[in-house]
Formats: structure tokens, sequence, C-alpha cells
């Protein structure tokens, strides 16, 4: 079947998650996505050993997810030989794609005012921490830039530790970022037949990550808009979290008589239909915390699919909140293709891996392969791509310019 | 300058935040993008306790709107020739909804062969939930976070953020099949749903479950008892903040971090990542824990910045709508709203020759109706003048 960017080679000189994950979307669609490596070790992804204290097991898929459907070229970017091989790679090359800092850039002579001089096709694609301008030199992670968005502080219950949005939030949503620049920056190019310099930062991208509240903050400067609020005082009783025999779940209605009456009604007895207390939208907003008490205890009664169930019928939108676990059996999941099986080299068998969480209906995106081996196509790319001699790959070997 | 999307004409029905926020990004970057407004307000997730009208304003901002009365004939008709002179069509209507509205992919296909057909969902085109609400709530109820975000016993958490990754996730997938198109000329339909996004975001402990599984992914784990002391890791300060570390190869980082806290480097307990990440894990944590709790925030962020550290003092909002840092870089926007200054959301990408513009604020309904008409179909003065007297548009 044919791939939507068939024809687009990216060279992809990133590490850990945010680089990545970029050019894993890129990938993904069929782009020819060559992982720059240094010969020792490779990518620094290849070297999780444990996730949350646990061990990987046999196979590294922190990695090999996140390098799908790529190349891997090894190359010693401190040795002229291995910078001369990338250099002929930009010329023929419509993206480069990079998240290490910019002292190694200008060591390795990869600046964006060099490459664009050597290709002025080139789209140059920075996965940053903190922005283009500013000059911050500081070392970006996912989650010490989270920390600066202001998300963190606003999530869990009054009093307790800031929330973690999870592991790669941010860099997940950094990497998308980085992804759509490089299509808006391609598609420019089809006009103007010039490359440019886009930068997708952490900070910029968590801070459109934390819009849904961020944005009435910046609107009013209101104080409570940054703080934790209790589920215990919600101003919408009916649009929150409750607790049931089991599990909880996530109830989502607005505050009105009409979905009062048809929520009431799956209630057991009729004591907070009646209760005056909870007669109009306004008076279940002033009285939310006694409401929200009433249910809690009403609703861990039953379990939640009892609860599901009685509300499926009366058009309430709930949902149970469920694990990971759940999720990984989730039909809804299946059927879309959100998770897909595919063949690990590394383990010799079939394993499940997230799927593509976008579908084209005439030309959808694909997991063909897992991440490739350490310079696996290293030379595959000097001969087909860039015209080395077999002879001239040995003398690469032999300095050590290429693995 | 330029933008980067100039010659782009998207006809955009989206109501929930998320999708219109996709179809905003686009517009951000110089897409011409018409709101089709119907009579309806525009949000239809009324309720959400989180909403104000503020999210309307940056969901919509740069964006045209034409007031039309679609289900009339000639408000059809009027459609159709949009349609036609659409590139893109974005839509996060239900299924019923679009089939009613003769708005569904098939239709419009037919009308517009090279049509790129955009539709946000709560749950995907398949599957026998696809016909669930689209709301965040629900779809971040069962990518399997929630019940991980806090500490033990703590509430589940819902964080907000997974249907942003469905909003970026739009914008990529609109510009992949814009792509396809302009080589072969074949239009088709884009797919993003909420859970996609969430799960998407959910990305590495969702894929560590799959692959290892185990109670660490189900359950909260607590502070006290992280992985790695120096990485993910939260400790309280004198004043009531909190620091996170992320310094996930510990041997490169102890040094500074040992010094800043007035452990010795040479700890024996501490002096290997194995001992500082496996046998002496715990006590670590305590010691750090301790640490930490002696002085207040401003301290630790000198310290942490002197040596140029990977951590950081977790900061609020309010430090955002003033870092010049978010200013510098237009992550944060100063704007004028009814004579005050405001702030408001900014641009997260940023490109060389073609970047983000804030051309209008979110425009009220039919405020655009007549420069639709006249820009997008060509319509006469006469004609605009005829469909209005009509009340096809207004």
């Amino acid at each position: 079947m044919t791939l939507p960017l068939e024809g687009i080679r990216v060279i992809d000189l990133t590490v850990w998650f945010q680089g990545p994950v970029a050019g894993q979307q890129l990938a993904d669609f069929g782009a020819e996505v060559i992982h720059v490596e240094r010969p020792q070790g490779g990518d620094l992804g290849r070297g999780v050993r444990t996730i949350k204290a646990v061990p990987v097991g046999d196979w590294n898929q922190y990695f090999l997810v996140i390098n799908r459907n790529k190349k891997s070229l090894a190359v010693d970017l401190n040795k002229p030989a291995g910078r001369e091989i990338i250099t002929r790679l930009v010329e023929a090359s419509d993206v480069f794609l990079t998240n290490l800092g910019e002292d190694n850039l200008a060591k390795w002579e990869l600046t964006y005012e060099r490459l664009r001089g050597i290709n002025p096709r080139l789209v140059y694609a920075v996965g940053s921490g903190y922005g283009q301008y500013g000059g911050i030199s500081k070392p970006s992670f996912d989650m010490t830039v989270q920390a600066l968005t202001g998300i963190m502080s606003r999530l869990g219950e009054p009093g307790q530790p800031p929330v973690y949005l999870g592991m790669g939030s941010g860099d997940a949503i950094g990497g998308l970022f980085a992804a759509l620049g490089i299509m808006l920056a391609l598609w420019r190019r089809r006009a103007t037949g010039r490359g440019q310099l886009i930068n997708a930062s952490l900070y910029g991208a968590q801070l459109f990550l934390a819009a849904p509240t961020l944005e009435a903050y910046l609107a009013t400067g209101e104080e409570s808009y940054a703080r934790q609020q209790s589920r215990t005082s919600a101003a919408n009783p009916l649009w929150n979290t409750y607790p049931t025999a089991d599990r909880w779940v996530s109830l989502c209605l607005p505050n009105t008589d009409e979905r009062w009456s048809a929520f009431c009604a799956s209630l057991d007895g009729a004591a907070l239909a009646n209760d005056a207390r909870f007669a109009s939208a306004q008076q279940r907003r002033e009285h939310a915390t006694e409401l929200i008490a009433l249910l809690d205890e009403q609703l861990r009664q039953r379990s939640a699919q009892e609860w599901l169930d009685r509300w499926r019928g009366r058009g309430i939108a709930a949902s149970a909140i469920g694990t990971l676990a759940d999720l990984a059996e989730d039909p809804q999941a299946w059927a879309n293709g959100y998770f897909v099986k595919t063949r690990c080299e590394e383990v010799q068998r079939e394993v499940v891996v997230r799927g593509l969480p976008v579908q084209l209906s005439k030309t959808p995106g694909s997991v063909r392969s897992l991440g490739p081996e350490l310079g696996q196509h290293t030379e595959e790319i000097l001969t087909e791509t860039l015209g080395y001699t077999w002879e001239q790959i040995g003398e690469l070997k032999e300095q050590g310019a290429i693995l | 300058m330029t933008a980067a999307l100039p010659n782009v004409v998207v006809l955009d029905t989206t109501a929930a935040f998320w999708a219109s926020m996709g179809a905003a990004l686009l517009a951000d970057f110089g897409a011409t993008v018409v709101r089709l407004d119907g009579p309806g307000a525009r949000d239809h997730d009324g309720g959400r306790p989180t909403d104000t009208p503020y999210h309307d304003e940056l969901a919509n901002r740069n964006k045209l709107s034409l007031a039309l009365a679609r289900e009339t004939p000639q408000g059809r008709a009027l459609l159709e020739r949009l349609v036609a002179a659409a590139d893109v069509f974005v839509t996060d209507l239900d299924r019923a909804a679009l089939e009613r509205e003769r708005l569904d992919y098939a239709t419009l296909s037919t009308l517009k062969p090279a049509l790129v057909y955009a539709r946000g969902s709560g749950f995907g085109p398949d599957g026998p939930d696809r016909d669930l609400p689209g709301l965040d709530e629900l779809a971040a109820a069962r990518t399997g976070m929630m019940p991980i975000l806090p500490q033990p016993a703590q509430p589940p958490v819902y964080g907000g953020g997974g249907q942003m990754y469905s909003a970026v996730m739009l914008a990529f997938g609109v510009m992949t099949a814009l792509w396809h198109r302009e080589e072969t000329g074949e239009g088709q339909a884009v797919d993003v749903s909420l859970l996609a996004g969430n799960m998407y975001g959910a990305s590495l402990d969702l894929q560590a479950f799959l692959a290892i599984g185990g109670e660490r992914f189900l359950h909260p784990v607590s502070r006290l008892d992280a992985g790695n002391p120096m990485s993910g890791t939260l400790y309280p300060t004198q004043d009531g903040r909190w620091v996170t570390l992320t310094m996930p190869d510990t041997d490169r980082w102890w040094p500074g971090l040992a010094a800043i806290t007035g452990l010795a480097a040479d700890d024996a307990r501490f002096d290997s990542h194995e001992k500082r990440c496996e046998t002496n894990r715990l006590a670590l944590i305590d010691a750090l824990e301790r640490a930490f709790a002696t002085q207040p925030a401003a301290h630790w962020r000198t310290v942490i910045a002197e040596r140029n550290l990977s951590a950081d003092v977790i900061e609020d909002y309010g430090y955002v709508a003033n870092d010049p840092q978010a200013l510098r870089n237009r992550f944060v926007l100063d704007v004028q709203r009814g004579g005050d200054s405001a702030k408001t959301l900014g641009f997260p990408l940023f490109m060389s020759e073609t970047p983000a513009r804030m051309d209008r604020t979110a425009p009220y309904r039919g405020q655009h109706s007549a420069r639709v008409l006249s820009d997008v179909l060509g319509c006469s003065e006469d004609e605009i003048e005829a469909l209005t007297a009509v009340g096809v548009v207004s």
C-alpha cells in the first residue's frame, strides 16, 4: 500500500524520546527516517534497563517502539570522515531533525546556517527545551520543564504533592509539534523551493498541553485557576469523579434540571431528588460539598458496573476509571488500530505495541519494523544513497568513522 | 512575511475545544479557516466546570465565521459550493448528525474527491463504542493513567491534557493527507480520537506495561518509593514548595547533587549507580527528603542554576504568565480585551520564515459572511445581498 510520505528523507540525529518520536510520526507514514547514532552505544535510549525500577525484560521497548520504521546509521561525528558522511547526506535529504544541544551541533558543524548553505531546500527542525530565543542552556527534561508550566501545581487534591502527567508526557507533545512543524515547512517549500528553521520546544508544547486550564488563568489572572481543586467541592457536582464499591467512575453531566432528574432516577431512593437543597442548578452549586458527600456515600453501595448499566439506558455520560491492564484489553482500542501486533526480531516473536493515533483512510501509516539494530543500515545508506565504494567503506571502518 | 498555508481553505464545523484547537493550529499558520456557524452555541460540552468563554476565544482565533442556514436548500447549495472550493473539511459532529446533515465523508467526497476530510471523535471510527460522546474525561478514564498519577490512596487524577495530543494530531493528519493529495490528487478521510490522543500521551507507561506488565504500572507509586531517587522525583522545600529532579544517568549528576544537598560525594552508601538506585535507594530518598527540607525554594533555584543541574522548582501558572522566556518565545501573548490588557496562550511552534500570527480574535457568528462568500466563492455583491435577504446567510 502507498504511504503518503514516501520520498521524504529525514536525518534523525536525536536521542531519548522527544526527538525520536517526532521522527517516528514521519516514519509511520512512510518517510525514510535515518536515525543517526554514535558507534559507541548509539542513542542513549538503547541503554534503558529499567522503567519505574522494573527491568525492561528481554526487549527494550523504550527504544524499539519510538524508533520503529527507521533506519540506523552509526557514524562518529567527532571524526572528519564521519562529518563528511553527514554533509553528503544533507545534500540528499529533505529534513534534518535534532534534539541535541547547540554546543554539540556547533562542534560537529551541523548548525542551521551551515546546513542550509549546503542544501537550501532543507527543513531544519529542532526539538529544544525552552524555545528558539532566550539562550537558556540548562538541561531540559520532560519533567523539569513540566515543573515550570504550572500544570503540576494545578493537579491533585489540595495539600497533596504536585502531579506529573506521566513518563514522557511532555516529550510526546514536543515531538508531535516538531512533526507538525516539519510538515508545515515542507508544505511551504512546495511554493518557495526553500526550507526553513523550525523549533518545537518542550516548554511551548507543554503549555499547549496545559491549555484547558491555563487559558482561564492567563485571561483573568484569577488565583483559583492556578491552584489545586478538590473533587469534594467541585463547582458542578455532576461533572466529577466518584468512588463506587469497587472502582472509581467519571461522571460528565451538565448541571441542568433535566440531567439532574435523569440522574436522580438512577439512584436508590428519592432522598436526593426530593432534597430542597439540590432543587436548582444554583442550589446544587451552592451546596456542592454536601451533595458530593451524599453521592460518595450512595455510589459506594454498588459496583461501577451496576451504576454504568443503569446510566447507559438513561443517556448519562460516564465511564469506569480503568487501569492500563483494562486498556490493553479494550476492544475499542484494538478495533481502531491503537494497538498493533508486530514481530520483534530481538526476541523472535510477536509483540504488542501502540499503533497509530491518526488514521488516513486511503494511505494509512503502519508499523513495518521495530527500531533498527545499531548501524544496521550504515552500509546500505553509504553505498546506495551516497555512492561510497566498498573500498571507501573499508577505510571508514578502519578509521572508526562508522561502525 | 508570508504564512505557511496561504492557499489552504478549511471548513470548520467543530464544537469541542480540542477539535477547534486542531483547526486553529492551521489558522495560526495562515490557512483560511471558515467556521460554518449554525444558530447554536459553539461548544456543546456545556457544563464542564473548567470551561470559560476564553476557551472559545482561544480555539477560534484567526478564523472567519460564516453564519449559514445549511438546513435550507439554498444553504445546502451554498455549502456544496464551499466544499468544492475548499481543501479541508474538519468536523467533530457525531455520525448520526453527519448523516442527517449529509456531511459524512461519502457524501462530501462525491462532491469533491480531492477533499481532505478530518473528523475528531471520542473513541474512533470503528468498534462498539464509536458513538459514545466525545468527552475527554471519558477517554481519559479508559486510558489507564488516572489511577496512577496521584500518590497512593488518593482519588484518581484527570490531567486534562489528553485532548491536546489529539488536537495536534488532527493538524498533523491533515497536513500528511494534504501532502499526499498534492502528490497524487487523491483526497481521503483523516480520523483522530480522544482515546487515541490520550493513549499517545501515555506512550511510555503504556508501552512498558504492554512489554513488562506488573503492579507498578497499575497502582500509584509513592514518591518515597521512586525507582530512581534522582529522577522523576519530588521533594518538599522548607517553605512548602517542591523541587523535582530528572537525573536518569546518576553517575553524571551525583557529584553536583551531593554538593548542593550537603551529602558527601564519596558517601559509601551512595557511591555507585547501583547503590543509589537499587541497594540503598530508599536510604537516598530519605536523605534527599531531609536535605531539601532545610532550605526554601529560592535557595534551591539558585544553587540548581549555579551548577546547571537537571532539576527545578515547581512553579504555578502565575510564573508562566510573567516568565520572560515564555513571552519572548511567544508561548504567551499580551493582548487587549475590552480595553484591558490580558494574556493568552501563544504559539508553541517557531518557524523562521512563516511564523504563526495573531491576525484576529475569535469571530462572532457571521462576522465574515460577506467576506467569505466573496473571497472563497467569488460571489458578487448582488448575490451576497440576495442570499442575506432570504436568510441563507446572516
